[in-house]
Order: C-alpha cells, then structure tokens, then sequence
C-alpha cells in the first residue's frame, strides 16, 4: 500500500496565507488535519473511494480573484428565488440579486457577517475524526449564511450558486443555515465549473423547534472537478430537515449528510440520485444519529452508473436506547447500464432500542429488459426508449420533494440535460 | 401483407419451438391462431414483434415486401406492426399520456407526418376515447402500474387505436377478463377491423371468437399449423378439444 500523501504542503499554503481572524481555532484545526492526515481506504468511510485524484497535486486555497463567469442560466432554478453567487469560493457582489427579504431575515455572504461566524463553529472542527472538516475550519475564507427568525416563513427561496475556475486551486466554503422556531424555508444550492479545482465545503444546519428547512443541492461541477460537503443538522423538537441531493458533475466527490435529533417529534428526508459516466467517482454518505424518541428519518437514494462510473452509498442510521418509537426508512436503488460501472452500497442500522419501526435495503440491477421491449414494440426507438426509463428511475427520487412542483421540475430539467449530454 | 414460410425458431439456448409454419394473411382479414399451451403461439407472436429471447433458424417473414426479420422491433412498430401483448409491462414512473406521445410522434415521423403538440395529441386522444367508448381514467397514470388485468387489455387495445397499426398481432388479449371487460376489449377490436388493416388473435379459448369473428382459423400444435379452415373450426375445436392435436391439454 503506498505511503499516506504528506499534509505538509497544506501547512506550507496555511502560513503563507489563511484568511485573518479566529486565528487560534484556524491553527488548531490545521493541527487536527494534520493529526488525523489524508484518509486512506483503510478508514471504514473511505474503504471504498480512490482519492488518488486528490493527491495529483496541492490544492493550494484560491486568493480571491474572480475570474470571467459565463452564463449561468442552464443551471440556475427558473422560479423566482433572492440569488446570489460565490465564484472561486468568494461572494461575487454583482452578480448577485438578493432583493427585498421579511424582517430579521439575513441572507449573503458569510464573511460579510463576522458575527454569524462563530454559529458555524463546531468540536468537530478542531476535535472530529474528519481531516476535510479540520482543513475547511482552517482555511475557511467565505461562504453563504442565511438567518431566519423565529416564525418567519420565507415563502420565496433563497438560492446560492458556486461557480468553480481556478485551475490548481481549494475553494474552503462555509455555510450557515439558522432557523428560529417555528420558521420555514428553501435552499437552493448549485455547485458548476470549469477546470481542475477542489470544492470543501461545511454546512451548518440549525433547526429550532418546529422549524421546517428544505435543501437542495445541484452538483454539477467540472467533470475534472473535486467536490466534498458535509452538512451537520441540529433539530430541535418538531423540526423537520429535508434534503435532495442531484450528483452529475464532478471527477471525484462526496456528500455526507450528518443529523442529530435534540428534540422528540423530529423529521428528517434525506433523498438524493446520482448520475455517473466516464470515470466519475461519487460517493453519497448518510449518518442520522436518533437520540431521542419518536423521530422519523426516511432516505431514498437512487443511483444510475454507466461507462467505467463508480457510486457509493453509505447510509448509516444509530437508534440510541431513549429513542423509543421511531421510524426509520433507508432505500438505496442503483442501474447499471455497462458491465464496467460499479456500485458498491452500504444500509446500515444500529438498534438499540426496543420499540422502533425500522427497515433498510439496497438494490442493484440493469435496465428493465421487458420494459424496453414494451417501449421499443410501440415503435420508440431504443437510445429514447433508454432515456425514458432512466428519467423514471431518477424521478423517483425527485418526487420525494412531495409538494413543490417548481423544485422537482429544476431536478428533472438537469436530469434531462444529463440523459441529453453524452460524455462531457 | 404477411407472409410466412417455413418459419423455425428455437429459444435463445432452449429447444425448438416453431417447426416450420406456414400462414399467408391479406390486408383487410382477421385471422385466428388457436392451440394449446406449449404449442408456440406466444413464441410466434414474439418473433413477429421483434422480442429478444428467440433465434430464427430457418425459414422467412415477408411483411409489405420487405424481410421483417431484419428489422428492430421499434422499426417493425413504426411500420405498422403492433403487438398487444399478453401480459402488459407495468413501467413505473413513465407517464401514460407521455409514453403514448413519444410513441405516436416517433411513428409519425417515419411516416412523413408532422408530429403532435401537446393540445393536438389530447384532442386524438379524446377522439379515439369516444370512439372505442372508454373513459379516460388511465390516462394520467403511470404505464399500467397498478392496473387491473382488464384495464391492461383495455390501455393495449387503446394504444393500439392510437397508433392505427396495418397489422396487428393480439396475443391472448382475452385472457384473464372477466365478461364485461371482455365485450369491451372485442368491441374495440372490432371497430378498428378495417379492409386496410390484418389482425392475427392468438387466443387458447374460443371464447373470444363468440364476439370477433375470425375470416380463418388456424390449429398450431407442437409448432406446427396442424389444421386450417373458417369459423366453424372454432365450434369443433369446443368439442374435441385439443387432444385430437396430440396434446393432452
């Protein structure tokens, strides 16, 4: 097995230039992912991820030139939405349209709200067992922070867009989303580029009681690209988290979904599909920790992996002792369409406590032979007879999103504009 | 229209199934295939279609001139032909309405025709709905998930209408219904009979033929055409059954 790659260079990059403030905690953390260093497949969450492509070089963080951005359009989402955009992983002020929010409501840039830093702040940073965690929590320079208050409903969404293109470089992005009791809102979130550069993005999530978030995520990103997120969701009582993940883009990626139940009565969704081709590699990671009674996680993730394409699914879902009364549902679905792509998926639950209603399962298989026939016999021909079943498979992942019609139309748009694309 | 001669087939790495067939149908005729079960009346079909499973080894299919044998099965389906099948596939997921679209669209386009926006696709579909006097309730669902059997055989004979097929090949479309549903799947059957069209119904019962009346008959038996003739077949075949054909059945 060939020796773990040096943190060194990254320790190189930090002195030279991390962004000001919060220093001590930016050295500690630096210090944790040199601790820790690169995870190999011996780590039981990367046993089944070739990081080889991240040790190609240093991906030394981007200083903050913006470079020319084209047309976002394609992958934007076509309602309306308070807009923003970060390019190279920094606040870009023109290009963004916030417009008027309800009172107390906070959207933008998080380096521009200094005070809302520190709510971004977790042990895990300085603490965890995660080194790309420990490594965005030193280098961190901006990301989107969205406050809303206690009760407020904010009935338009609000939407960031990432742009990526600076070859060579680390973007470290950190995100805040805080909703006070009772509030509601939507987050759209799209990740595209162009080049060869390393999104590491941390997402804190906080719920109070009874608020109600909906999370969606485009990653799209350059097909050269290097995508890791995590999201760390707090729920107090009655809250509900939801998110769907759509994965077309990147070379080498991984989403890890982290939920913690502070309070009973909690919900959480977490749903995703991933599209791969090429030599893609993406992995989809849940762990959904129920502490306390009478919460329900539901999960459905379906993957469709062609060419020489490799996805991961790892869900993992603790039913501590206390937790009496929940219920939870993880599915995992994956198509192959050719006899070199890979699926390698992983359900799991841990129970301990006694009355819980909980079920798991994962599938792999090939395109519905009969149902190709049937299409084909009423005289589609067989590339759309394909694209039509794909499109079915995925969807229904997207009709998860029960009861925002806008927000799974933008998913299939993007689904279709894969199915139509080819090998990029 | 359709010509077979000498047809064999085995299934892909089985036994043989047809030992030489023989049938000659004329635009415009409906003719019946009756046997047993076992005897290849479903692999018959299949083959016609284009479904992959089976290998030809021997004999030809003429369709309209050309070698049908040498076509995909969607270019079969945008020449005219149109299987229904016998157990129709539920596809979940993949809209009724928009299925039925795509499938028109792309046979019209083979056939020089502007393709149907989505206004004009729904006022054909009303028309032929009022016409095979069914309702709509299928429509906005997904590909015959969750439908009964009859409502199956009903969305087959619908599309069928649709796509206004030269020749087409109902493989036990009776099975399974009960009486009403019966007479309303015959009923659509016989008014798309038209003095351009050739409909082949493969059935093991003659209890079909009590509301479709078959110009010819055909007895197939261990895959061979074993008798021929008129209508007056299906009423002895009621009698004697099968066995006479050497089959216990």
């Amino acid at each position: 097995m060939s020796p773990k790659p040096e943190t060194a260079p990254y320790r190189t990059a930090f002195d030279r230039h991390h962004p000001a403030g919060h220093d001590e905690r930016r050295e500690a953390a630096l210090s944790r992912f040199e601790t820790l260093g690169f995870p190999t497949r011996r780590d039981e969450a990367w046993r089944f991820t070739d990081l080889k492509k991240l040790h190609r070089a240093v991906f030394a963080p981007a200083e903050g030139a913006i470079h020319a951005v084209p047309d976002l359009v394609p992958w934007r989402f076509a309602g309306d939405a308070h807009r923003i955009v970060l390019v190279n992983g920094r606040f870009a002020r023109e290009l963004s349209q916030v417009g008027d929010l309800p009172k107390g409501v906070i959207f933008g840039s998080l380096a521009a709200n200094p005070a809302l830093i520190e709510q971004t702040f977790d042990p895990t940073d300085t603490e965890g067992g995660q080194a790309f965690t420990a490594l965005n929590a030193a280098l961190f320079a901006d990301g989107f922070a969205l406050v809303v208050p206690a009760g407020v409903h904010l009935d338009v969404p609000v939407e960031i867009v990432h742009w990526g293109a600076a070859s060579g470089r680390s973007f470290h992005l950190r995100h805040l989303i805080a909703l006070g009791a009772g509030a509601t809102a939507t987050v759209i979130e799209t990740y595209a580029g162009q080049g060869d550069y390393w999104t590491n993005a941390v997402t804190t999530v906080r719920l109070d009681a009874g608020a109600k978030l909906r999370h969606a995520k485009l990653q799209d990103e350059s097909s050269l690209a290097i995508h890791f997120a995590q999201v760390r969701a707090d729920l107090a009582s009655d809250a509900r988290y939801e998110s769907f993940v759509l994965t077309l883009g990147g070379n080498l990626s991984r989403h890890d979904s982290a939920v913690l139940y502070g309070g009973a009565d909690a919900t959480c969704g977490l749903f995703g599909a991933y599209l791969l081709r090429g030599e893609q590699e993406a992995t989809n990671a849940t762990f959904v920790d129920h502490a306390v009674p009478s919460c329900t996680t539901t999960e459905v993730f379906k993957g469709v992996v062609d060419e020489r394409a490799h996805g991961v699914f790892l869900g993992s879902i603790m039913v501590r002792q206390d937790a009496q009364k929940t219920n939870a549902n993880q599915l995992n679905k994956n198509l192959l369409l050719s006899p070199r792509a890979a699926v390698d998926t992983k359900p799991q639950l841990e129970i301990l406590a006694d009355d819980v209603k909980c079920s798991h399962g994962a599938t792999v298989g090939d395109l519905d032979e009969e149902a190709l026939f049937y299409l084909e016999a009423r005289g589609i021909p067989a590339p759309e007879a394909r694209r039509m079943l794909i499109e079915a498979f995925a969807a229904d992942a997207i009709d998860q999103i029960e009861d925002d019609v806008d927000l799974r139309a933008h998913f299939v748009t993007q689904v279709q504009r894969w199915l139509g694309g080819g090998a990029k | 229209m359709l010509k077979i001669s000498g047809l064999q087939a085995k299934i892909l790495s089985g036994r043989e199934v047809l030992k030489g067939i023989d049938l000659n149908v004329k635009a415009g005729e409906v003719h019946a295939i009756m046997g047993p079960n076992g005897s290849g009346k479903s692999t018959l079909a299949g083959i016609l279609a284009g479904k992959p499973g089976y290998e030809v080894t021997g004999g030809s299919v003429t369709y309209q001139g050309k070698d049908l044998l040498s076509l995909s099965a969607d270019e079969r389906a945008r020449e005219g032909v149109f299987l229904a099948f016998q157990y129709p596939v539920e596809i979940p997921g993949v809209n009724n309405m928009y299925f039925l679209r795509a499938a028109l669209n792309a046979v019209r386009r083979h056939r020089g025709e502007a393709e149907l926006d989505a206004g004009q696709f729904l006022k054909a579909v009303r028309a032929k709905l009022k016409e095979l006097e069914i309702g709509d309730d299928l429509l906005q669902r997904g590909v015959n998930v969750g439908f009964s059997g009859g409502e199956k055989k009903r969305n087959e004979i619908f599309q069928m209408a649709m796509l206004e097929p030269k020749l087409a090949l109902l493989d036990e479309t009776d099975s399974g219904l009960d009486i009403d549903a019966l007479k309303l799947v015959s009923n659509g059957i016989n008014k798309l009979r038209s003095p351009d069209r050739a409909m082949v119904l493969i059935t093991h019962y003659q209890r079909l033929l009590d509301y479709v009346e078959p110009d010819h008959i055909h007895v197939l038996s261990q895959g061979k055409i074993v008798m021929s003739g008129d209508k007056s077949l299906a009423a002895e075949l009621e009698k004697t059954g099968y066995a006479a054909f050497g089959d216990a059945a």
